[in-house]
C-alpha cells in the first residue's frame, strides 16, 4: 500500500491517506501528496485509518507541511487515528497544533 | 436376447423354440413347469417369458407374479399363451402381472411382432436401470466425498469463542456447504476484527474460496493489520484466485479496545445498521466499494467509514439472502422490510430474525444462504487476558555493518522476529517507534553525521533525508549492534543499541520545543519505555520496556 490522497473542489479539501507506516521512508512521498494539489487548500485531512507505525520524523513531516503554508489559514484535521498512535501524538502534544479525532 | 418358454406340453414348446430360432432368437430354454421356470429365471436370467396358462401344479397365473417379483425395478415381459379366449381370462392375464398374451394356435407374425415390441422396452428398461446403478455409485462417491470436505471445512472454519461471544449470531445455509461467511478475531493491540461476507452463488462451489479467505483473515488479524489492508490484501489473493465470473461481497469491521470505535469497510454487501440502546436507527453504513475479487490493485479503494458509537449500541449486519426471501404471494422482503424487522423493538436477536424470516417463507426453502450478525458495543479490554504471554525467555543480538546498513532491512526482520512471539506484539506499535528512533540516531548522527538543524527550514527537512540517503549509499565501516533480552518473569523487554560513532555529550539534551524539527524522538522514547540510560559517551542506549 502507499499514500494516497482525495482532493474536494468544492471546499479545496485535501485528504492524505497515510499507509500502514508513517515513518521517514515517507519524506518525499509525503511531500508529494501536499504540494501539488490544483488549488491552495483550505483544509488538510491526514487519516491514519491504517497507520500502525509511526515515528518521529512523522510527526517532523507533520510540522513541515504547516511550516510550508504557514501565514495562508489551512485548517489542519488528523482523523481516524488508532490509540497507539494517537499516543505519540499525545506525547508530542500534537494536540495543540492540529485537530486531532 | 434370452427367452424362456414355460410350458406343460413338449410339442408347444418344440414348436415355439422353432419359431422362435426362425426369428433370430437363438438364446431359448425352456421349462415344463412353474416350478421349473422360477428356478431357470434365478439361474439364467431370462429377458422376457413366454408362459402358458394352464399347466399342472402351479398354473401361469400364480407364476407369473413370483417371475415378476425376482425382477425388482426392472422390467420383464411376460407373454401369456393361452388357449383360452373368454374376455375374462384374458383380463387375468394382464392383471396378474402379464403384459400381453398370444392366443393358440400361434399366428407366427404377430407372436414375432410381441416379442420385438416387449424386447425394444425391455431393453429400454435393462438401460435405464443401468444408468440408474451408474447414479447411485456416483452419488454414494459425492456423498462420501462430501462427507470428507465436510469436515475439513468444520475444523477449518471455526471461530475462537472467547471473541465469537460478542456477537449475537446466525448462519443458514441454503444446501450443506456455506457461500457465506462469519469469522471473528481478536486484534492483538486490543479490540477485535469480524467479517461477514458472501461469495457468488451458493453451495460448494462457492463454499470452497472460505478455506482461504479464512485463512487470510486470522493471519492478517494475527499481525493487527488495519481493516483497509485486511481487504487490500484479501482482495489481492481472491482476484488471483476466483474466476472471473466469481467474486466475494465482504463487510470487514475493526472495532477498537473500548469497544464503540468502529471501522468499516463494506464492499458489495447489503448496509449495515446501528442502532441505539433505546432502538433507534443511529447511522446506516452502506456499500462503498465494490466486492473483492474485481478490481485490480491499482483500482482498489480502501477507504473505511469510521465512526463513534456509544456503548449498548448494535450494530447489524446480514447477508442478502435474508433479504432475499420471497412470500406466498411472491413478495421479497427487501431493504425496507428488513429493517421493519429489526426496529420493531430495541432488542431484535438474530435467531428471532430468522425465525421471522422462516415465517415468511412459509413452506418455502430459501435460496441462499442467510447469515445475520449483530455486534453490541461492550467494552474489549478483557480481550487482552486471553492473549498469552510467551513464557520462552530469549536474547537477539545483530551485527549490523555499513553493508547490512545500507540494505535497510533490518529493522523490520528484527521486529518481525519480536512479533513473532505469543503476546509481544501487543506493544509492537510502541516497540516500532522505540527501536526506529534510537536505530535512527545512532544512524544519522552517530555513523553519519548528519546535523539536526538543517531539518528547520521545509527545504531543508527535505535535504536532510536526501544528505541521509547520500551518506549512506557511501558509508564504509562502522558497525550499530543491537541487543534485544525478553524476560518473561519481569515481563520486559530489553533493547540495548551501541553504535561505532563519536557519541554526544549524554548531559546536554534538552527537551525539545513543540516547534522544533529534532529532539521529539528522545522526549517519545522516554515516554514509551520505563528507562531509558545512555552510557559509554553517548554510544550506548539501554532501553526497557514493560511489556
Amino acid at each position: 500500500m502507499a499514500i494516497s490522497t482525495t482532493w474536494e473542489s468544492e471546499n479545496n479539501s485535501l485528504t492524505i491517506q497515510m499507509d500502514d507506516k508513517f515513518d521517514y521512508s515517507k519524506v518525499q512521498e509525503f511531500r508529494q501528496a501536499y504540494v501539488e494539489t490544483p488549488a491552495q487548500p483550505e483544509e488538510i485531512l491526514i487519516d491514519l485509518t491504517a497507520t500502525q507505525y509511526m515515528d518521529s520524523s512523522a510527526l517532523g513531516m507533520l510540522l513541515n507541511m504547516q511550516k510550508y503554508f504557514s501565514d495562508k489559514g489551512v485548517n489542519y484535521k488528523i482523523v481516524n487515528s488508532r490509540p497507539q498512535v494517537a499516543r505519540i501524538l499525545k506525547i508530542s502534544r500534537f494536540d495543540k497544533k492540529f485537530d486531532i479525532s | 436376447m434370452r427367452i424362456l418358454i414355460v410350458d406343460d406340453e413338449s410339442l408347444n414348446r418344440t414348436l415355439l423354440h422353432h419359431i422362435l430360432e426362425e426369428e433370430g432368437y437363438k438364446d431359448c430354454i425352456e421349462a415344463r413347469d412353474g416350478y421349473e421356470a422360477l428356478k431357470l429365471a434365478t439361474q439364467f436370467s431370462p429377458d422376457l417369458v413366454l408362459l402358458d396358462v394352464m399347466m399342472p401344479g402351479m398354473n401361469g397365473f400364480e407364476v407369473a407374479p413370483k417371475l415378476k417379483s425376482l425382477y425388482k425395478g426392472s422390467y420383464l415381459p411376460i407373454i401369456f399363451i393361452t388357449a383360452l379366449d373368454d374376455r375374462e381370462s384374458l383380463i387375468k392375464c394382464l392383471e396378474v402381472g402379464g403384459d400381453d398374451f398370444v392366443s393358440k394356435p400361434f399366428d407366427r407374425l404377430i407372436l414375432a411382432a410381441k416379442i420385438r415390441a416387449h424386447s425394444r422396452i425391455r431393453l429400454l428398461s435393462k438401460r435405464v436401470d443401468k444408468q440408474n446403478q451408474e447414479l447411485l455409485g456416483f452419488r454414494r462417491k459425492v456423498d462420501r466425498e462430501h462427507t470428507i470436505v465436510e469436515h475439513i471445512f468444520s475444523n477449518a472454519i471455526v471461530n475462537n469463542q472467547t471473541v465469537s461471544r460478542f456477537f449475537d449470531y446466525k448462519v443458514s445455509p441454503a444446501a450443506t456447504f456455506n457461500g457465506d461467511v462469519f469469522l471473528c478475531e481478536a486484534n492483538p493491540g486490543g479490540g477485535l476484527y469480524f467479517m461477514v461476507g458472501d461469495f457468488t452463488g451458493h453451495g460448494l462451489a462457492s463454499a470452497i474460496g472460505a478455506l482461504p479467505v479464512t485463512r487470510t483473515f486470522h493471519a492478517l488479524a494475527l499481525k493487527g493489520v488495519s481493516i483497509c489492508e485486511m481487504a487490500y490484501v484479501l482482495n489481492e489473493m481472491l482476484l488471483q484466485l476466483l474466476p472471473p465470473d466469481m467474486f466475494f461481497a465482504a463487510i470487514l469491521v475493526e472495532v477498537d479496545a473500548s469497544g464503540t470505535r468502529l471501522s468499516i469497510w463494506n464492499g458489495g454487501m447489503p448496509q449495515m445498521l446501528l442502532k441505539s440502546e433505546a432502538g433507534e436507527l443511529v447511522r446506516k453504513f452502506p456499500s462503498k466499494h465494490m466486492a473483492l475479487g474485481i478490481l485490480e490493485q491499482s483500482e482498489f479503494d480502501r477507504e473505511c467509514d469510521v465512526f463513534d458509537a456509544q456503548q449498548g449500541d448494535q450494530l447489524f449486519v446480514c447477508t442478502d439472502g435474508l433479504m432475499e426471501i420471497t412470500n406466498a404471494e411472491g413478495k421479497m422482503l427487501d431493504e425496507e422490510g428488513l429493517e421493519r424487522w429489526y426496529f420493531a423493538s430495541p432488542h431484535v436477536t438474530a435467531e428471532h430474525l430468522y425465525q421471522q424470516a422462516r415465517a415468511y417463507l412459509g413452506e418455502a426453502e430459501p435460496h441462499d444462504d442467510m447469515t445475520i450478525a449483530i455486534y453490541r458495543a461492550t467494552p474489549l479490554y478483557e480481550l487482552k487476558e486471553t492473549i498469552q504471554l510467551s513464557t520462552t525467555p530469549f536474547e537477539i543480538m545483530m551485527i549490523l555493518t555499513s553493508e547490512d546498513l545500507k540494505k535497510d532491512q533490518a529493522l523490520e526482520a528484527l521486529l518481525d522476529m519480536i512479533n513473532s512471539q505469543p503476546g509481544l506484539n501487543w506493544i509492537r506499535s510502541d516497540l516500532f517507534t522505540v527501536l526506529t528512533e534510537i536505530f535512527n540516531n545512532s544512524l544519522e548522527h552517530g555513523l553519519l553525521n548528519l546535523d539536526s538543524r538543517v531539518k528547520r527550514s521545509p527545504e531543508g527537512f527535505i535535504t536532510y533525508y536526501e544528505q541521509r540517503e547520500q551518506r549512506l549509499a557511501e558509508l564504509e565501516g562502522g558497525f550499530i549492534n543491537i541487543v534485544t533480552i525478553y524476560s518473561p518473569e519481569k515481563k520486559t523487554l530489553t533493547i540495548i543499541v551501541k553504535d561505532s560513532g563519536k557519541g554526544f555529550d549524554i548531559e546536554n539534551v534538552k527537551m525539545p520545543q513543540l516547534t522544533s524539527s529534532s529532539g521529539r524522538g528522545v522526549q517519545l522514547v522516554k515516554e514509551l519505555c520505563e528507562s531509558v540510560e545512555y552510557s559509554e559517551g553517548g554510544t550506548k542506549v539501554t532501553l526497557v520496556m514493560k511489556i
